[in-house]
């Protein structure tokens, strides 16, 4: 009974989602059939798209009514999939670090083989109702919701699959939606953190954000305000070097071209930056909390962050995160196809002990324990690799003694109506028997090791040893 | 006329029309621009032709006190998409350029968003210049007592046109002081808007009083007109092809 409820509450979550989707179709399907089979190709259209004279006018304004749309859908059923969300006793990570992770896919990928529910915020929410707000080019905008909505739409397939658990839950996920109370406490953290932070970088003491503003605004190069870091150690990796510092900001200035949020000198922008960081910290955790949930990143930063103000995540957090490392770039070129068919036939338990061999308890408080804990996960995945493969040459051979030996011998006999020893009827039946259970046996070993070289581990292993 | 636009423009226009499926999906009565019902009926007929066939949309209201100019669409199915042969006017008998085309698809939108069928001035002057470039067009509204003014300053200066029409000039010679804006004729405020326009720094200015309301579909003709009126650049008389 339990069991009949609990699928047809899946059955209307996939509901509730392919809705989504039809959202989507209906305001991109024309251009659907634009997306190619490369990884990055909804970045690639995304940006044809912003680019093209006229239509991509025409295309923004006559897709500005999503933003209604989407707030009307999440209306209707946001409590639903909350409530789903919070009953799922799995383990889920909740999403944060960008609009979305830069090819979803890839990220689905290797985190669907250790997490059951990955929480993904609602691209199209983020970016129609509020992202829309603040920025000033209306191609910008539009580049970045075709990029995103392309995203997620190559995951549909594997969003809306009919497995034990959802692999992928979209939810509206922002600040703004947090109750008025709650807000003004994460944001008071925040600041709170905001200026602890930036005092320790700087040496200094700020007594409120308009002082320390102040004193960051006086930076009009990157370089001087690198130089005037005292503590460089607080900084995450990708800031501790002067070169990948001033890429970084330049990069960050050039965005911001794009924003109605106008900064006067590289200092603000750092300012800026830095406070984005530790609100969405904020926000991260809370979420997580209220989901039940840990968090997951894909890149290094909001990580970084993450773990300054939270002090670490925890094993089955840092075994996700750890597996977003480049190292593991190989699980990407298993076929998504080939995840679903995993997750459908409930593999996953499986493979995250295999991940989790040996790991009771660890947690990940900077970029030196990540690299440990992906170093395990990789040993552990190799490991199963082995045991997999001694496993299915273990089955060859055992066909080969079938083949070879045994049924060469007695088969032709048999066929050809000669069986030695034969003596009586009773006798030639018992070694037909035989045959035939030699037969089936060597029949269920072939369908055996074409079912385990087909399947998604073993996909994995070959990806992991061209590698 | 000769328009190719690879694929990609097409479908662009395709979710321009899902747009209009969505406005007539909420309102059955909704009744845009006859260009777009003319490129709606030709590409719905599009998949049931062969490759180097044309196939043509025309709409227009059909009745004699049509408030609309009728328009046809001609396409053309190629192996990689579809070619724009043709937009006409058949009322003026002028073809329109796509880039025309998609300014007033953008304009149907921005009205789209007002609701009812009168609008008010500033509303028709903002949704103008959302879609026109470089803020062509101003809204007068409060200002008029101040058009008024400069007008007078340049027409002590001899510096503005008057055209040869007796009667136009008597009206003005009736205006007073305290006369209320809603009491110029119209050829009278239009006459002030076009002289002080370069005070605003725009090509046109809008003078119809704040408390009159603007039927959608003039807002349109002011596009048009603006577009592909006499002074346009964008103007390309038709010559019927053999």
């Amino acid at each position: 009974m339990a069991e009949t409820s609990d699928s047809g509450r899946t059955m209307d979550i996939i509901k509730v989602y392919a809705k989504y989707f039809d959202i989507i179709d209906d305001y991109f399907g024309s251009i659907k059939h634009y997306l190619g089979p490369e990884e990055d190709s909804h970045i690639d259209l995304g940006y044809s798209i912003a680019n093209y004279p006229l239509i991509s006018d025409l295309i923004y304004d006559a897709t500005e009514e999503l933003d209604l749309e989407i707030e009307k859908y999440w209306k209707e059923n946001l409590h639903q999939l909350i409530d789903y969300a919070k009953l799922q006793n799995v383990l889920k990570c909740v999403y944060s670090g960008d609009i979305s992770p830069t090819i979803l896919e890839n990220f689905v990928k290797k985190s669907a083989l250790y997490i059951d529910t990955i929480i993904l915020p609602d691209p199209i929410f983020n970016l129609s109702l509020f992202q829309r707000q603040i920025l000033s080019d209306n191609k910008y905008y539009l580049n970045k919701l075709i990029r995103h909505v392309f995203n997620i739409w190559k995951l549909k397939d594997l969003i809306l699959a009919d497995t034990k658990e959802r692999i992928i839950l979209i939810l509206p996920i922002n600040l703004d939606l947090i109750n008025t109370k709650d807000r003004n406490i994460l944001l008071n953290n925040a600041d709170a953190s905001i200026l602890a932070y930036l005092g320790s970088v700087f040496n200094r003491e700020f007594n409120d954000k308009e002082s320390c503003f102040e004193f960051l605004r006086q930076f009009e190069t990157s370089a001087a305000l690198f130089t005037n870091v005292a503590r460089r150690d607080l900084l995450p990796n990708e800031f501790q070097k002067i070169e990948t510092f001033i890429e970084f900001f330049e990069r960050f200035s050039e965005t911001g071209k794009y924003s109605k949020i106008g900064t006067d000198s590289i200092g603000e922008s750092f300012g800026l930056y830095i406070s984005s960081q530790f609100v969405r910290v904020q926000e991260h955790r809370f979420i997580c909390d209220r989901l039940i949930a840990e968090p997951i990143y894909d890149y290094e930063l909001p990580w970084f962050f993450f773990n300054y103000e939270i002090g670490g995540l925890d094993m089955d957090a840092s075994i996700a995160t750890a597996l977003q490392k480049e190292k593991f770039e190989w699980i990407t070129k298993v076929p998504l196809a080939a995840l679903k068919i995993f997750r459908e036939e409930n593999k996953l338990d499986y493979m995250r002990c295999a991940i989790r061999r040996g790991l009771t308890d660890l947690k990940a408080k900077n970029d030196k324990d990540l690299i440990e804990v992906s170093n395990i996960v990789e040993k552990n995945l190799h490991e199963e690799f082995m045991r997999q493969k001694s496993e299915t040459e273990g089955l060859k051979r055992e066909v080969r003694d079938i083949t070879r030996k045994e049924i060469p011998i007695t088969t032709g006999g048999f066929l050809a109506g000669f069986i030695p020893y034969i003596s009586n009827i009773v006798s030639l039946l018992m070694a037909g028997r035989d045959i035939t259970k030699m037969i089936k046996r060597k029949k269920e070993i072939d369908q055996n090791i074409s079912k385990k070289e087909c399947n998604y581990i073993n996909l994995l292993m070959k990806s992991y040893e061209r590698n | 006329m000769k328009e190719t636009r690879m694929n990609f423009f097409v479908d662009g226009l395709r979710i321009f029309l899902d747009y209009i499926s969505r406005q007539l999906r909420k309102n059955p009565e909704y009744r845009p621009h006859p260009l777009i019902r003319a490129l709606m009926c030709a590409i719905h007929d599009i998949d049931k032709i062969n490759v180097g066939e044309t196939v043509g949309g025309i709409s227009q209201d059909g009745t004699s006190d049509s408030i609309y100019e009728p328009y046809a669409v001609m396409l053309k199915k190629r192996e990689d998409g579809i070619e724009i042969l043709e937009i006409r006017n058949l009322k003026v008998g002028k073809t329109l350029p796509v880039d025309v085309m998609i300014l007033i698809f953008r304009l149907q939108i921005q009205l789209d968003r007002i609701v009812g069928d009168l609008i008010d001035p500033e509303d028709a002057v903002n949704a103008l210049n959302a879609v026109i470039p470089g803020k062509r067009f101003f809204f007068l509204g409060d200002k008029w007592k101040e058009a008024r003014d400069e007008f007078r300053k340049l027409m002590e200066e001899g510096k503005v046109y008057f055209p040869p029409d007796q009667e136009m000039i008597n009206a003005l010679m009736k205006i007073r002081f305290d006369t209320p804006w809603e009491e110029y004729p119209n050829n009278i405020r239009a006459l002030i808007g076009s002289s002080v326009a370069k005070k605003y720094g725009s090509t046109v200015v809008i003078t119809t009083p704040k408390i009159y309301k603007i039927e959608k579909y003039k807002v349109f003709d002011m596009a048009t007109q603006f577009l592909m009126g006499k002074s346009s650049e964008y103007l390309k008389p038709f010559k019927k092809e053999d």
